[in-house]
């Protein structure tokens, strides 16, 4: 891609030819709109440094290098899949050690039922259940914010539909491998939930 | 091309300060439309120009020699 920093209408100069030579062999001077047009979008076009400070914007430093590299970087879809797994494995984490807290029924022996749990047991549980929750947590905001990118960078729009897409691809994912219904209710199911959450947001 | 792409690329609805993923990708693609078609409709006038430079060229010779 060139930069231009010219206005982007060539100027139509419609200047007449010179007059004819008098049936001599000089051949006839060039006329001056083919030769702007080469100087403008031709062959002898100047490169021109563009200033994005020029175009009427307040002005800023221009961006370094690294600067650029750095915000590509965190703006591209692999990294935000890779926040999203970290921060779900985080919450799953949290979620499951909370969920195994109130749902008591760690240690439970046949034989005696009214036997209390040793703390070692209950905390074997907790971290079980944390795990768990925190790899199912991860894998599923990692998927979706993968496709959720990647369908916001394919349609290039930011608006509810993304979220609503990426939900059904993500839940039909999950479900589908319990049977195409389970993958079908999977899909509404996390599609609505993505589009309530996204309302809720915006 | 600012105004064109604004136009196209950013609803009117401004709900956050910075520009979004698929925003930016719009202007990416915006930009590199507008400027490749803006060089070709350059190189066809360019043909054009010289197609009626030419023109005038064998008419001036004609009226020369005649």
């Amino acid at each position: 891609r060139r930069a231009r920093g010219w206005c982007p209408r060539p100027v139509m100069v419609a200047v007449p030819p010179s007059p004819s030579a008098p049936g001599g062999p000089e051949p006839p001077p060039p006329l001056q709109y083919s030769m702007l047009l080469q100087h403008l979008v031709g062959e002898q076009r100047r490169p021109r440094a563009w200033d994005p400070g020029a175009l009427g914007g307040i002005p800023s430093p221009p961006k370094s290098e690294e600067q650029k590299m750095v915000e590509r970087a965190m703006e591209s879809c692999a990294f935000k899949a890779a926040l999203a797994c970290v921060g779900g494995f985080v919450l799953g984490g949290a979620f499951g050690v909370f969920t195994a807290g109130i749902d008591t029924n760690v240690g439970f022996d046949p034989k005696d039922p009214y036997r209390t749990p040793t703390a070692k047991e209950v905390l074997k549980d907790m971290g079980q259940r944390g795990i768990s929750y925190a790899k199912n947590f991860a894998i599923v905001g990692a998927m979706f914010s993968c496709t959720e990118c990647v369908v916001e960078s394919y349609r290039g729009k930011s608006d509810w539909k993304n979220s609503v897409i990426s939900g059904c691809i993500t839940g039909g994912a999950i479900g589908f491998r319990a049977g195409l219904k389970a993958g079908v209710i999977g899909c509404g199911g996390f599609a609505a939930f993505s589009a309530a959450i996204d309302y809720y947001l915006r | 091309m600012t105004q064109a792409c604004h136009r196209k690329c950013v609803p009117p609805h401004y709900k956050d300060a910075e520009l979004s993923k698929g925003e930016s990708v719009c202007l990416d693609r915006c930009v590199a439309k507008y400027l490749e078609v803006h060089e070709r409709m350059g190189k066809k006038l360019t043909e054009l120009s010289l197609q009626d430079e030419e023109l005038l060229r064998r008419v001036q010779q004609g009226a020369g020699t005649a």
